[in-house]
């Protein structure tokens, strides 16, 4: 089976440029997973219809991948997609967002749009977001997948590593996440 | 006992252990305070880091997604309808139309205009060598892995997919024409359409457009094919690795008499209309019975296959007859006695089918009389004036020679 699949994959890489899946089996992935992968960008990008964009991205490049169609890890591969993609519109972003508050657009001219409390915590939001964005991405990757409730069978298929990595892998991105947290807030120790 | 790694003590907090794996790591922090104050770093650090990341969560309701909209929208922004050459791929090489081995003759000879199944169309593409001058028949085992594979099947989707990938089509046929008259499908084909006299008007006639295509035979790619599909023991000669085949299939005329199902035409691009065309051909397979009273002549004149003169023809033909169901001792004998630059093969299931040799239109033709629970079907070819001939209908097999009898 291995065999067939590196053969098929090696194939596919040749010819790739006009080829994509059999419509009734991408639809079939499509329903599947992209609720999920929408919810797990929302948390990344913190908007809607941005996070519809990035998956629409995702699931773009999958179609043009047909070889994934026997290959037994869609869901895997969706889920890594997904959230690379996510991961370089949060620091795109993130960049955007530094740029206006040294242009001092952003701060103090933002609305008040409702209660304290969710002002308070789309403050939060952000800091997480930033620190998100700041480590390295397979971790930060890691750590929004665990967070979206993926197991470790699924944290293994999504980053391509075996299953006894994880907490390995777990233990370290929580550590960073944590440093770089209070790094960035050091006034929140307790957190 | 040596100190647990992080990474355990961090899935074991996750409860991923158990059995001895779970009782060893539980025994040890009893016993070890220095891997207990590790574990208790490590928990701390998973609830700051969880709190934290669970702010981001999104409210239930602020993320309803509907998929079925979101795939409009996906299709609407990327417009993954097929690409040309994939809509004509799969326009010639889809199981258009029924019914299945009474069409056996003229199918094979139009192997991309109907199809029967996936391997089988794909071994006669092989078989349908230079320009046909006599039909031979031969029969198979249907019950193989490949004879009976049906449209949905991995094999099938593999071998469509192969064809995909390494047909390149040079000419395409376009829509079929319907036209109104025996007449006007004789100015289009550009040679004369003949009818069944003893039926009178025939109910459609169908002028199919010119179509050619080629192919260069990689043999590691057949190779993985044949691996795939499960049938590594079928080799392909060496001598056929890099060799271009090119064929050309000129017009075709399909006539139809009598209540006919209405053909499957095209294949659409919208995934709802393919779902909804392959659960009606099922079901038409399971009925099989609409066309009972259905008959057809189709007039096509020999397609050309240009191959390299050093190839062995032979050999191909073998490993595509083994792939259709024949012993290799079998497909090797057989091979032996065939003319491959002028005989169209045309493999029928051994134990459904029988045929004879027949004298029609004043030459010698063949008459394949295939058994089914609602009757006989029969399929009679032969070629005349270059003209290759099929008529197919259901009945008895003396009925196909009356009908051709009253061709003009």
């Amino acid at each position: 089976m291995g065999t067939v699949q590196t053969l098929s994959r090696s194939m596919t890489v040749r010819e790739s440029s006009s080829e994509h899946w059999e419509e009734n089996e991408f639809r079939g992935v499509f329903f599947q997973h992209y609720a999920r992968i929408v919810s797990i960008l929302v948390r990344l990008l913190g908007d809607l219809s941005h996070s519809e964009e990035v998956a629409n991205d995702a699931f773009w490049r999958l179609y043009r991948q047909p070889a994934l169609q026997t290959d037994g890890n869609v869901g895997g591969w969706l889920y890594r997609t997904a959230t690379n993609l996510g991961i370089d519109a949060l620091r795109v972003s993130g960049r955007r967002h530094q740029y206006e508050e040294a242009a001092g657009k952003a701060g103090g001219e933002r609305e008040i749009s409702g209660p304290l409390d969710d002002l308070l915590r789309e403050e939060k939001c952000r800091q997480v977001r930033a620190v998100l964005a700041s480590i390295k991405p397979t971790q930060a990757q890691l750590l929004i997948l665990r967070s979206s409730g993926l197991s470790y069978k699924e944290l293994a298929e999504a980053l391509d590593v075996k299953m006894s990595a994880i907490g390995t892998m777990l233990s370290r991105a929580e550590e960073e996440f944590r440093n770089r947290y209070l790094a960035l807030h050091p006034n929140e120790e307790e957190l | 006992m040596t100190c647990i790694h992080d990474g355990i003590l961090r899935a074991h907090m996750d409860g991923e252990f158990s059995g001895a794996e779970l009782a060893g790591v539980t025994e040890h922090l009893v016993s070890c305070a220095h891997c207990r104050g590790l574990f208790e770093k490590l928990r701390a650090e998973r609830t700051q880091t969880e709190n934290l990341l669970a702010t981001l969560a999104p409210a239930a309701d602020s993320i309803a997604i509907n998929p079925a909209i979101a795939y409009a929208q996906f299709n609407r922004q990327f417009g993954t309808a097929p690409e040309p050459k994939a809509t004509l791929i799969a326009r010639l090489f889809a199981p258009h139309w029924r019914p299945a081995w009474g069409l056996a003759g003229l199918a094979i000879v139009v192997a991309i205009l109907v199809s029967v199944n996936p391997v089988r169309t794909w071994a006669q593409r092989i078989l349908a060598m230079l320009r046909v001058q006599k039909i031979q028949v031969v029969t198979i085992d249907p019950t193989t892995l490949m004879s009976s594979s049906e449209p949905d099947s991995r094999p099938y989707k593999l071998i469509n997919q192969f064809i995909a990938d390494n047909v390149v089509v040079t000419m395409d046929p376009g829509k079929p024409d319907l036209v109104s008259s025996v007449t006007k499908a004789t100015q289009l084909a550009g040679y004369p359409i003949r009818m069944i006299g003893s039926l009178g008007a025939p109910r459609s006639v169908e002028v199919n457009g010119e179509t050619a295509f080629q192919m260069t035979i990689n043999r590691d790619r057949v190779a993985t094919l044949l691996d795939e599909i499960g049938r590594s023991d079928i080799q392909i000669p060496e001598s056929a690795n890099g060799a271009l085949i090119a064929v050309h299939i000129p017009k075709t005329v399909i006539s139809t008499y009598g209540d006919c199902p209405v053909r499957h035409r095209y294949v659409s691009s919208n995934p709802q209309s393919q779902a909804e065309a392959l659960a009606e051909r099922k079901m038409e397979r399971m009925a099989n019975v609409k066309d009972t009273n259905c008959t057809y002549l189709i007039q096509a004149p020999s397609p050309t296959v240009s191959v390299p003169p050093d190839l062995n023809m032979s050999d191909i033909a073998e490993a595509a007859l083994e792939l259709a169901g024949m012993t290799p001792a079998e497909a090797h004998s057989f091979c032996q006695t065939v003319d491959w630059s002028s005989t169209l093969v045309v493999p029928i299931p051994r134990n459904s089918s029988s045929y004879e040799t027949v004298t029609v239109d004043g030459v010698e033709g063949t008459l394949i009389t295939e058994t089914l629970s609602q009757g006989n079907r029969y399929s009679l070819l032969w070629i005349k004036n270059g003209v290759i001939h099929s008529l197919a209908g259901h009945g008895n097999s003396s009925d196909a020679l009356s009908l051709a009898a009253s061709l003009r």
